[in-house]
């Protein structure tokens, strides 16, 4: 985890009360480079990917904003949903959140058997692996923006055992 | 909410009524009166949403009043009435009211329900718009929910004061004036932590100027939360041709005729009450055209689809108007 150059690396690095606009960016996108904050104050975090020590930083900056900040998440699609989730879980509604989702990136795919993310590069409609339990899993497109995840289930639920 | 005077000679009571008696009257201030209702066995009353009003028949009228209790598992139902000498004459029929009076009520309404999502809740009431709020306080205290007041009332006027200071402690500030209610307003719309909710009920001036400066600084409109008593001023409007698609008939709706008003006369029946745009249960289906939406009861979405519309208040864009009745 590094933070932008535009910040000082102090761990939470945003002035307590902040109310413009916290731009998120991950992996190596530069989309936020040119964003434009119509005037409000802007705080800039780069995180390597959504990793907790990551999560935990973008919780502590958005405890120390108020009401009529504004966040802007940009990079793989995975870590741009695992982010809004928090930020989501923060309190911050629809209007207060702005997602720039690169056009591909690998999925998370959230287990609906024992709730445990894969991350994985296969396409919607196949089959992977379940990292926690091992079921073999398929996901549509049944996407959740709550756990930032696609719904993965037992392939083979129906078969006769 | 008050003020929602209904003129109707017939009036069907709306979604159920209840037969409740005067249990209690008891003056909060000089203008302010609190009545309280119960069952004749003091039997368990419908719970309800905090926020949520009660329309209250008198006479040949129903007014809408915020009940003031939290809401679970009521034995009573509380109203508080600031009395409009002036007015369509519900408040003073209330003032009228005696412990033992029987009157009959509808089923408490929630247009102003609290978020359950909020981290925390900012109340703000000037006046006897303190009613919704107090229940929304209880509400919170009942709960363990984290809530705060801004209250503004002019000395000696102010009514619940006592409840609402024992309510939320520190979380109570008191402006008696308007400069110094601005100022904490200002501090406290750019100190609040995310996930907070807002929620106005005063006077509609009142409640604009609050809504305005959230907006100005921030606040996205989904935490904004209001509760009118009073419809806007409306003006005339154009006159328009309404055509119902089902009776086969097209009706002209003269410039200061309620679209309403324009069906009953044609023998329809439409339910309604507040005949104010506020309550919402005069919605009628639009096939075709573009209504010019005056109330306040659908949200932005919902007028943008331009597939209902409050007959009461609303009108037409165009010439013509196409209904499903």
């Amino acid at each position: 985890m590094r933070t932008a150059s535009q910040s000082p690396a102090t761990g939470a690095g945003c002035e307590p009360g902040f109310r413009g606009v916290i731009c998120v960016s991950f992996a190596t996108t530069d989309a936020l480079q040119d964003h434009d904050t119509g005037g409000m104050p802007r705080h800039d975090l780069r995180f390597a990917a959504a990793t907790p020590e990551a999560i935990a930083n973008l919780r502590s900056v958005l405890g120390h904003s108020r009401v009529g900040v504004r966040v802007v998440l940009a990079g793989p699609p995975a870590d741009v949903h695992a982010a809004a989730s928090v930020a989501a879980e923060c309190g911050l509604v629809d209007e207060e959140m702005t997602l720039v989702c690169d056009e591909v990136g690998p999925r998370v795919i959230f287990c609906g058997h024992c709730h445990t993310s894969t991350t994985t590069d296969h396409p919607i409609g196949t089959n992977v692996d379940c990292q926690g339990c091992g079921t073999t899993l398929i996901f549509t497109d049944h996407f959740s923006r709550r756990v930032g995840g696609y719904l993965g289930f037992s392939a083979h639920a129906e078969e006769a055992a | 909410m008050t003020g929602t005077a209904l003129q109707n000679k017939a009036k069907p009571l709306l979604d159920g009524t209840l037969q409740l008696e005067v249990t209690s009257v008891s003056a909060q201030t000089d203008s302010i009166t609190s009545i309280t209702f119960g069952g004749a066995l003091g039997e368990l009353l419908p719970s309800y949403v905090p926020g949520s009003h009660l329309v209250v028949q008198y006479g040949t009228g129903a007014n809408a009043y915020s009940l003031t209790g939290s809401g679970s598992a009521p034995t009573e139902y509380s109203i508080s009435v600031l009395r409009i000498e002036n007015g369509a004459g519900g408040s003073l029929a209330m003032h009228a009211l005696c412990v033992g009076d029987l009157v009959q009520v509808s089923h408490p309404r929630s247009a102003f329900a609290p978020a359950a999502t909020a981290s925390h809740h900012l109340l703000i009431a000037a006046g006897i718009g303190i009613t919704p709020v107090l229940s929304h306080a209880r509400y919170a205290a009942e709960w363990g929910a984290s809530a705060s007041l801004i209250y503004v009332h002019r000395p000696g006027t102010g009514a619940h004061v006592a409840e609402a200071r024992q309510l939320l402690g520190p979380g109570l500030t008191e402006c008696l004036d308007r400069s110094s209610f601005q100022e904490v307003l200002t501090r406290q719309l750019t100190t609040q932590q995310l996930g907070t909710h807002l929620y106005v009920c005063g006077p509609n001036a009142f409640m604009d100027s609050v809504l305005k400066q959230a907006r100005d600084l921030g606040w996205p409109k989904s935490l904004l939360h209001s509760e009118a008593f009073s419809g806007a001023a409306l003006d005339d409007g154009e006159p328009f041709e309404v055509r119902l698609a089902r009776s086969k008939v097209t009706l002209n709706v003269p410039a200061g005729v309620s679209l309403l008003g324009t069906l009953e006369n044609a023998g329809l029946t439409v339910p309604n009450m507040c005949r104010k745009g506020i309550c919402g249960e005069c919605a009628v289906p639009v096939l075709r055209g573009e209504p010019l939406h005056r109330d306040l009861y659908l949200t932005d979405q919902e007028k943008d689809d331009n597939t209902t519309m409050m007959c009461c208040v609303s009108r037409s864009l165009g010439q013509e108007l196409e209904l499903d009745l």
